[in-house]
């Protein structure tokens, strides 16, 4: 459904000094760079599918779902989504995806939701009927009665992102990028939007782009994960890929039972890996992933072990890590 | 049309739900106009002398007849609105929706005309009882009619003129100076500073021929039975040749602008 190839973009910017001066000189000489925003991404989308974008802030994430949804032009490269070139707009594909963009309104802010609904069914001349039970399914699943009839911009964050939501997929879209759909949301509404989109997905399955800075957003949502570091796709591909692929060690703690000295750190525990903490009730080692079950059975008979956990790494602190990292660090791409 | 008619409901129900602002325009706004061409027109033309073709009170009600055109032609203040969706990124949501955002914001305006269109009735509905019918002006059901087919053609006129202008904002951050300079121009030769038969015989035919003309003055003549059928039908045709230049130029730079589009702003 959405199939992007060595897809690039390039803003020009204006630089200006702080000062009076400067302001001066900017009317007649303007100093201008170019940022490549993003920089020959390629990957594929298929039907039902949701897969999560991240990367740090300035990446290019936002910029490339514009791309996608046909708001800017891209600088090179091509796009196909649901067979159109969408910068071209037509109007076969306008009627078949929705953006919703987290951080800026999308509804008419003097207006009730419901009126908006109105002038979206007339805009994307959805069948009265459809109309009528798209509209009750998405205000029954997002329970969203009561605020239909209230100026939108009355409305709490999470209630006007619940109609925002509403207003993105009342013509039933098959394609449906949704940029940080829960920021700055509390975690009862986070959850709330969470599991609407999982429900969403499953009765409707389109195709999904979920850009987001919550990893709890991307674990449960997402089974695909492109990760972008300055405009660059830096990884695609499953989620626990990424552990397997950049966390070399895991994680194990070994619960003591309880000793009247506590555990030194000593030259026999550091070669087993590298020590996260060691008191009189715990070990918590990173050991490199061939040594895990060496290691294991070396506590178990040194240590009174009450417990022994083997963990991965949280895939949120790779991710940061990754996404965190210069560009010349070790992250060599992955296509599956 | 039944989503140009949605649009334009919506505008004209948002507009009308303000109520303050609706009775200030009409006293203040209206008031201090309709004031100033008052004593413009005292200071201008002798009590038994003429100008322009116009008597005193003639040229009181012409001045009468051109403001509250020009309430309808310019509509309330969207000039700055669409600069301002592409300054401040709010275009990008017009973009997704598979209808023209000049469709969707011309209704925007149409529906904005509301609470002028109520004003000028009531405006109109007291001229006859306060300044009559001076000699030599004869205003009829057929001069009436033409005038409100030279306003919906002028309003059209200026909405197209305009666009072009506003749409700069792809490319500069402010071109509100631009849309002000537009509006002195139109002042001047659209006949809303001065009636044009007071211009130089010279210029006539250039005033003819620019647009200007039919946004304001040309709707006015038509309902003081000042032009004839034909001048009519040739003013009708110039204005609608002008509509077309302007759509022709405003589909060429929105191309050209939505290239340069990046959906940045507040």
């Amino acid at each position: 459904m959405i199939e992007v190839e060595r897809l690039t973009k390039t803003f020009t910017i204006h630089q200006k000094e702080p000062g009076l001066k400067a302001s001066i000189r900017s009317l007649f000489v303007r100093e201008k760079v170019s940022k490549t925003a993003v920089k020959e991404v390629s990957f594929e989308v298929g039907e039902g599918e949701i897969v999560g974008v991240v990367g740090a802030n300035g990446a290019g994430k936002t910029t490339l779902v514009k791309m996608l949804a046909g708001i800017i032009h891209p600088t090179s490269g091509d796009a196909r989504v649901l067979g159109f070139r969408p910068w071209e707009r037509p109007r076969a594909f306008t009627r078949q995806i929705a953006l919703l963009m987290g951080q800026k309104a999308q509804l008419w802010w003097d207006l009730p939701a419901a009126d908006s609904f109105l002038l979206l069914r007339e805009i994307y001349q959805i069948p009265e009927d459809k109309f009528r039970s798209s509209l009750d399914y998405l205000v029954s699943v997002l329970g969203a009665k009561d605020q239909l009839t209230t100026q939108v911009r009355r409305l709490s964050l999470g209630e006007r992102m619940k109609m925002e939501l509403i207003a993105a997929l009342l013509h039933s879209p098959r394609v449906v990028y949704l940029d940080e759909p829960t920021l700055g949301l509390d975690l009862t509404a986070q959850r709330a939007i969470r599991d609407f989109l999982l429900c969403y997905r499953e009765e409707h399955r389109p195709a999904m782009i979920l850009t987001s800075h919550y990893m709890e957003d991307i674990e449960r949502l997402c089974k695909r994960l492109l990760i972008v570091r300055e405009g660059e796709l830096v990884f695609d591909g499953p989620l626990e890929k990424v552990v397997q692929t950049y966390a070399d060690h895991k994680v194990v703690t070994a619960h003591l039972h309880k000793r009247p000295e506590p555990v030194r750190e000593t030259p026999e525990l550091r070669a087993m890996g590298q020590v996260d903490a060691c008191d009189d009730v715990l070990i918590k080692l990173r050991v490199p992933r061939p040594r895990v079950a060496e290691v294991a059975a070396e506590l178990l008979r040194r240590y009174p072990v009450a417990d022994l956990a083997i963990e991965e790494v949280d895939v949120g602190t790779i991710i940061e890590r990754i996404i965190g990292a210069p560009k010349e660090a070790d992250t060599a791409q992955v296509r599956p | 049309m039944r989503l140009f008619w949605s649009i334009a409901g919506v505008e004209a129900r948002k507009r009308m739900s303000y109520r303050a602002d609706f009775w200030l325009s009409s006293f203040v706004a209206f008031g201090t106009e309709l004031g100033v061409a008052y004593f413009i027109v005292l200071a201008m033309v002798p009590v038994a002398g003429r100008l322009g073709g116009f008597s005193r009170d003639g040229m009181l009600l012409y001045y009468v007849a051109i403001i509250l055109t020009a309430r309808i032609v310019w509509s309330l203040d969207l000039d700055r609105e669409i600069s301002d969706d592409i300054y401040q990124g709010a275009l990008s949501r017009y973009l997704l929706y598979p209808v023209s955002y000049g469709v969707l914001k011309y209704a925007a305006q149409i529906g904005a005309l509301a609470p002028a269109i109520v004003q000028v009735i009531l405006f109109s509905a007291c001229v006859p009882f306060v300044l009559g019918l001076p000699e030599g002006i004869r205003i009829t059901p057929a001069t009436a009619a033409m005038a409100l087919g030279a306003v919906a053609v002028a309003n059209a006129l200026h909405f197209l003129v305009t666009y072009p202008i506003r749409l700069v904002a792809f490319w500069a951050d402010n071109c509100w100076s631009l849309l002000w300079a537009h509006r002195l121009v139109a002042t001047l030769f659209g006949g809303l500073l001065l009636p044009l038969a007071m211009f130089p015989s010279w210029s006539q035919p250039l005033l003819n021929a620019l647009p200007f003309r039919y946004m304001f003055a040309f709707p006015v003549d038509a309902l003081l039975g000042r032009v004839t059928p034909v001048e009519y039908a040739t003013g009708m045709a110039i204005a609608l040749g002008w509509c077309g230049v302007a759509a022709v130029l405003s589909a060429g730079v929105w191309r050209r602008g939505t290239l340069q589009y990046t959906g940045v702003g507040m």
